[in-house]
């Protein structure tokens, strides 16, 4: 099948004072699909996801994005490309409904200027209807309909994790960027939310998804990243992957 | 116009010693604490008060005035953190809560100093004799500030290389979670800095009361610099605020003779400060702690 | 009679605080800029309504360059700092009011020094009585009041006022969602420096004097404590707490005449007020009134029909 690139990575490092988070990692995701990025704990996977995203500068290499350099665009142009994230961590809008934290994340929302809001009500009030209709449709997949209107602040883990997930899905991504999107979710739910992204991946969606339980992703991802101690170790697909002996040495030897 | 520059450079060596002790509290406090703390010019002027009734109204002459102002000031800033800021951290208050209750706490302080010693402004009785050194005039006093600032410079220096409790105000003003997971108990850490900072705001108080006057004002008179040399030295930076204090106080005395040139009126030299600060946070906002990563 | 002149006056004041309080609230209570330094915008729409009136521009023109002024100011004195921390914004606009008062006090050829300007009133109309006079100055701070109210709550409640709270809760994730952060908070902080403004020349024009004395940093502490007391990104909340400062503030002024109080009255007040604001972050951060979530019409509708069909299953 004809794969285009959508992300190229050549040799990226990022350090904090004396530890190399990531360091000379090179990749590439092209359309479509979902791809896998794993490794142990405190291997550079989140500092990688956020040093594509324009949160922190590189120390070194290059962030191709539709072959277009995008190492020193800030977070909000990246956003514009269309790579967005969903963190480890959830950062909601915690005074915020979930459905506004939904909406927050739409795409060319037209009320979003300073103008429009005040003198072109008619305009984004008709435009709100449809994109709470698709914020509802996503809302459900996570299984938070009964909390469209509670604070965001008044989910328990799991949920925010999934809100988190849902307001990425919401921003029409051409690629998001997953990182351990079922850490904390019941697992019933979160095999079904894999389903759901591969569905999703047909329709010109991108996902690179960190996650700590092998067993379900495996089952999803067509290739897979290994990272050790900031580097890349391995890559493959899953199938293969298993038996790479790289693969084994870096969970087994940060144990 | 005839410019003694001798005076002019030694005037700057005053004003960066006062302004050395006035801001070396601030920076740490705001570097360990994460905000900054606006009553810190009340603590001034709580000095400047205490100096005045101790040294001038009891007679009982400076040096105790400096040791005394000093203790009970640094038990108020004390007093402060554990009974104001720190239960408000504790409760998830976030960083604008804190400075807006540095700045109750500063008009709690204020007005209680206006309402304990009024709002008429007093003047040290001067029994300072001046005297010439070549080119100079200089008065004990001064000779006083400077030594206090040096010493401070230096005991704070040694302090910081040298005592295991330095180590650990090193270590925790640059990064309080590196602190933590070395087992540095942060919370002796920061109350020590409370107390040092504030005792040291009161001594700066005392010299500014005697150079100008005292009264309820007389240390948020000089808030602009003393904050100017916070973010130009660096956030929790104690070498930058070292020489931060002396590029403002060299800034302001050459500045002043600059404004008398010009014709403009001579308060402009808090304006000074409000230039420094405003092309720090342009060009560098982390000040000058690059030059001094290790503090 | 006295007394309803008095309470008069004192609605022009909750008037013009209240445009002050509407201001503050969009910077702070919506969007979490800590603006430290409301009290320089305010000084700058008073002396600019004072200077511009002096050369006989009408009213309205004062008004509304007073509002331009105070906002370019705001972009100015924001740029350096929007991008960083809200600790540094706090403090350069804190300096800055601080400047702004020093230069009016020194420069006497411009702004009258320590003398400060008079200024003739926006609308005289001869042989009238106070009264008739004050419901004129009413009517008119009032109707500037209410179109700051409307814009408040037209923005609060559109989706950019999603986006300035989504700022608020957690600027990295908005941008990462992208927000323009920096163009969100300069556009707020010049419009609430135009608000500021536009009260400044309303308070010259009624006071009919202005001197730099007017615009100590008390002004701009008096009205984060109407913010934070009546309810930070709650529009009628803060408009009660402006109302409540202001009848405190007469009360405490009248107070004084009759009661004999160990300490000076002026200095108890602002000793109360400091202590008032603590009780308030230690046991009531969120003020009188909570905030209100957006309301839209598509929003108002789908919970409508959620909760009607939540009333038929259950
Ligand atoms: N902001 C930061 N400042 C300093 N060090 C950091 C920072 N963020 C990450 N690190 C360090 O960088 C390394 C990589 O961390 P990162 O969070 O990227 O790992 P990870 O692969 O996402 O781990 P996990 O599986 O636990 O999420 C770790 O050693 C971590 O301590
Ligand atoms: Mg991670």
């Amino acid at each position: 099948m004809p794969e285009e690139e959508l992300l190229k990575i050549e040799e990226l490092s990022k350090h904090f004072g004396g530890v190399y988070a990531v360091s000379g990692v090179s990749l590439d995701v092209r359309k479509g699909g979902i791809w896998g990025l794993v490794g142990p704990n405190g291997s550079g996977k989140s500092t990688l996801f956020n040093t594509i995203l324009g949160l922190y500068r590189p120390d070194g290499g290059c962030i191709y994005f539709n072959g277009r350099k995008i190492n020193n665009l800030s977070s909000h142009q990246i956003y514009g490309l269309g790579i967005v994230n969903s963190f480890q961590v959830p950062r909601l809008f915690f005074q915020m409904s979930v459905m506004d934290n939904m909406l927050v994340a739409a795409r060319g929302h037209q009320g979003d200027g300073l103008f429009n809001s005040l003198f072109l009500r008619g305009g984004w009030q008709s435009q709100e209807r449809e994109l709470i209709d698709r914020a509802l449709e996503f809302i459900e997949l996570v299984e938070l309909g009964k909390m469209v209107f509670a604070l965001a602040g008044e989910l328990s883990g799991g949920q925010r994790k999934l809100l988190e997930l849902a307001r990425g899905l919401m921003a029409k991504p051409r690629l998001l960027l997953l990182d351990e999107p079922a850490a904390g979710v019941n697992p019933v739910v979160g095999k079904k939310i894999f389903q759901k992204l591969q569905t999703l991946s047909k329709n010109g969606t991108t996902f690179f998804v960190v996650e700590h339980r092998l067993e379900i992703l495996f089952n999803f991802a067509s290739w897979v990243y290994v990272m050790d101690r900031g580097k890349m170790v391995t890559q493959g697909q899953p199938e293969k992957i298993v038996d790479d002996p790289a693969f084994y040495q870096a969970y087994l030897g940060a144990e | 116009m005839d410019v003694n520059w001798a005076q002019v450079l030694f005037n700057s060596a005053i004003t960066g010693s006062l302004y050395l002790l006035g801001a070396v509290g601030l920076t740490l406090t705001y570097g360990l604490s994460s905000f900054p703390n606006f009553a810190h010019a009340e603590f001034i002027t709580l000095g400047a008060f205490l100096g005045y009734t101790i040294g001038t109204q009891l007679g009982l002459g400076l040096p105790i005035a400096l040791v005394v102002t000093f203790f009970t000031a640094g038990l108020v800033g004390l007093l402060c953190y554990r009974g104001i800021f720190q239960p408000l951290a504790k409760r998830g208050a976030t960083i604008i809560h804190l400075m807006v209750a540095s700045i109750a706490l500063s008009f709690i302080l204020r007005y209680s100093m206006g309402a304990i010693w009024s709002w008429k402004p007093y003047y040290f009785a001067s029994s300072w004799a001046a005297f010439d050194v070549g080119p100079l005039r200089v008065t004990g006093l001064w000779l006083w500030l400077i030594a206090i600032a040096v010493g401070l410079a230096i005991v704070m220096h040694l302090g910081l290389v040298k005592t295991r409790m330095g180590k650990a105000i090193r270590a925790t003003s640059s990064n309080p979670d590196l602190a933590l997971a070395s087992g540095i108990n942060i919370n002796k850490v920061i109350l020590i800095t409370w107390f040092v900072g504030a005792g040291l705001a009161a001594v700066a108080g005392i010299f500014r009361g005697a150079d100008t006057q005292i009264w309820p004002l007389t240390g948020w008179d000089i808030i602009l610099p003393i904050f100017a040399v916070t973010i130009l030295g660096g956030i929790g930076n104690f070498y930058g605020a070292i020489a931060s204090a002396f590029i403002i106080g060299l800034a302001e005395n050459f500045g002043v003779v600059g404004l008398m040139a010009l014709g403009l009126s001579t308060s402009y030299r808090l304006g000074i400060s409000f230039v420094i600060l405003i092309i720090t946070l342009i060009v560098k906002p982390q000040g000058l702690a690059m030059f001094f990563r290790r503090a | 009679m006295d007394l309803l002149l008095y309470g008069l006056d004192l609605l022009v004041f909750i008037g013009i605080f209240g445009i002050l309080a509407i201001s503050l609230n969009l910077e702070f209570g919506f969007s979490g800029l800590a603006n430290f330094g409301k009290v320089a915008f305010f000084l700058i729409g008073a002396y600019t309504y004072a200077l511009l009136s002096q050369i006989g521009l009408p009213f309205y023109l004062c008004l509304i360059s007073g509002a331009l002024v105070a906002a370019i100011f705001g972009l100015l004195i924001s740029l350096p700092a929007l991008r960083l921390r809200a600790d540094y914004l706090a403090i350069v606009v804190l300096a800055f009011g601080e400047i702004l008062r020093l230069i009016v006090k020194s420069e006497a050829w411009l702004a009258g020094g320590d003398w400060g300007l008079s200024v003739s009133p926006a609308i005289s109309i001869t042989g009238v009585s106070p009264r008739v006079d004050l419901l004129v100055n009413i009517a008119l701070v009032f109707s500037c009041l209410l179109i700051c109210f409307v814009v408040a709550q037209l923005l609060s409640n559109s989706p950019y006022g999603r986006v300035i709270r989504a700022i608020r809760e957690d600027e990295v994730a908005a941008e990462a969602l992208g927000k323009n952060r920096a163009r969100y908070k300069v556009q707020i902080f010049m419009l609430g420096s135009a608000m500021a403004g536009v009260a400044g020349g309303l308070y010259a024009q009624y006071l009919q004097a202005i001197v730099p004395m007017l615009f100590l940093p008390i002004i701009t502490f008096t009205i984060w404590i109407m913010v934070l007391v009546g309810g930070p990104a709650n529009n009628w909340g803060v408009l009660v707490g402006a109302a409540l400062v202001e009848v405190f503030e007469r009360g405490a002024n009248i107070a004084k005449d009759y009661i004999a109080l160990p300490i000076d009255p002026s200095n108890l007040q602002y000793i109360l007020f400091g202590v008032l604001i603590l009780l308030v972050l230690f046991y009531r951060p969120q003020g009188l009134f909570k905030e209100i979530p957006i309301k839209t019409r598509a929003l108002e509708a789908v919970r409508h029909a959620r909760e009607q069909i939540k009333g038929e299953g259950g």
